[in-house]
């Protein structure tokens, strides 16, 4: 029986485990990787400290940081959690403990969980984009943009995850088109600007992706141009999907409150959910801003929010171990 | 021991998993920038059927992505 489960491996997850070991709370760890979705950024220029450094070396640093700890915090990588649910509840007589099923077959059990799982890319759900995944359809453009030599492609998405492939393509993609459904393009204004200099770029606003074309690989994507309701096709041999992110709760579904988007409702002061003792920060969580600082600094409320609901509890109800 | 050939691009972290990994495990590889040499890409594409890095060939067999279980498997590592 641990003290506090924590899911995930990105930076709500490392900052969880660092601050659970600083008060040697029996922690284990379950994760399929580190470092979260900012692994595949070629220069992540905002988590503080660090003026550059790319996605794997702070997914490096964070597996470092949570492996210091190793005396208190039991790391299981890969493993992925499929089911939580709630175990020893004695009838209401005492609070629940939780327990972990997860894909390696294995059982953990713990009396306090942190929900850190992060979320995963968002597919456009249009016809040919399944069919053609891996052959012109990609979602990583830090690996793959150089495969596009010479070629046009677009960027599906408009937000920074879209502009930054617009900037790894840069160097390679003959032609880039950047196909955005609202009337205006939403990242960050610095990469906006390096993309408004680049002629190999054309912005295509009000744009609702309708199909992805090609028979073996790309040769083509259709879109509505959402002001004259008319369909385009654009000849382009390859196709970025940047549009955003669906959270990884499907494990605690029917356990803890999730809003419309499945996303876990928090109270962001303590990180708490809906059942008592499972806590969640992070990409996970309603929380408005998807930041890897946010996210640390999220786990650490929910990290010591935690610690006290198991303080207050040892007191309510002595060891059962 | 197995011949290990692995499509790369300099920027892609699954690469480098997968090299560090072929590493750890003293696994001699090949490795084929396909970012700047024109007909590894080709070979890549007609090997794996996809444009997608790394990918993997072990003996003949190909594997895209990142997969050390698989690789272990592939290589007869414990």
């Amino acid at each position: 029986m641990y003290d506090l489960i924590i899911v995930g491996g990105g930076p709500a997850a490392a900052a969880a485990a660092v601050y659970a070991a600083r008060k040697r709370l029996k922690t284990v760890l379950i994760t399929e990787s580190f470092g979260g979705q900012s692994i595949v950024s070629a220069d992540v220029q905002n988590w503080i400290g660090e003026p550059h450094i790319s996605g794997y070396d702070l997914a490096k640093k964070f597996e470092e940081h949570i492996r210091s700890h190793a005396d208190v915090v039991d790391v299981k990588m890969p493993e992925k959690v499929i089911a939580v649910q709630k175990v020893n509840c004695l009838n209401g007589t005492q609070p629940c403990d939780f327990a972990v099923e997860t894909d390696a077959k294995n059982t953990y059990e713990g009396k306090a969980l942190i929900l850190a799982s992060g979320a995963r890319r968002r597919k456009l759900g249009v016809p040919g984009e399944a069919e053609l995944d891996g052959k012109g359809v990609a979602y990583c453009s830090t690996c793959d943009a150089p495969v596009f030599k010479g070629k046009a492609v677009a960027v599906v998405g408009g937000g920074n995850a879209g502009l930054e492939a617009v900037v790894d393509l840069f160097p390679y993609a003959a032609k880039i088109y950047l196909l955005e459904y609202g009337e205006a393009l939403k990242g960050d204004p610095v990469t906006q600007g390096e993309i408004a200099k680049n002629s190999k770029v054309e912005v295509i606003v009000n744009a609702q992706t309708k199909a992805v074309l090609g028979e073996g690989t790309v040769n083509g994507l259709v879109y509505i141009d959402r002001l004259t309701n008319t369909e385009k096709r654009l000849d382009v041999h390859g196709v970025f999907v940047e549009v955003g992110s669906v959270p990884n709760s499907e494990m605690v579904k029917g356990l803890v409150e999730l809003d419309r988007y499945g996303q876990v409702v928090i109270d962001s002061k303590h990180g708490t959910t809906s059942m008592p003792g499972i806590f969640a920060a992070g990409d996970v969580t309603d929380d408005p801003y998807k930041q890897n600082n946010i996210s640390a600094g999220d786990a650490v409320k929910a990290t010591l929010a935690a610690y006290s609901y198991l303080l207050k509890r040892g007191k309510q109800s002595p060891a059962v171990e | 021991m197995k011949q290990v050939k692995i499509y790369t691009t300099p920027t892609c972290i699954y690469c480098r998993m997968a090299k560090e990994f072929f590493k750890k495990n003293n696994v001699a590889y090949e490795e084929y920038d396909v970012a700047n040499d024109d007909r590894a890409r080709e070979d890549m594409i007609q090997k794996s059927h996809q444009m997608g890095v790394p990918v993997i060939d072990i003996g003949g067999e190909i594997f895209v992505g990142f997969n050390p279980r698989e690789f272990a498997k592939a290589l007869g590592l414990q």
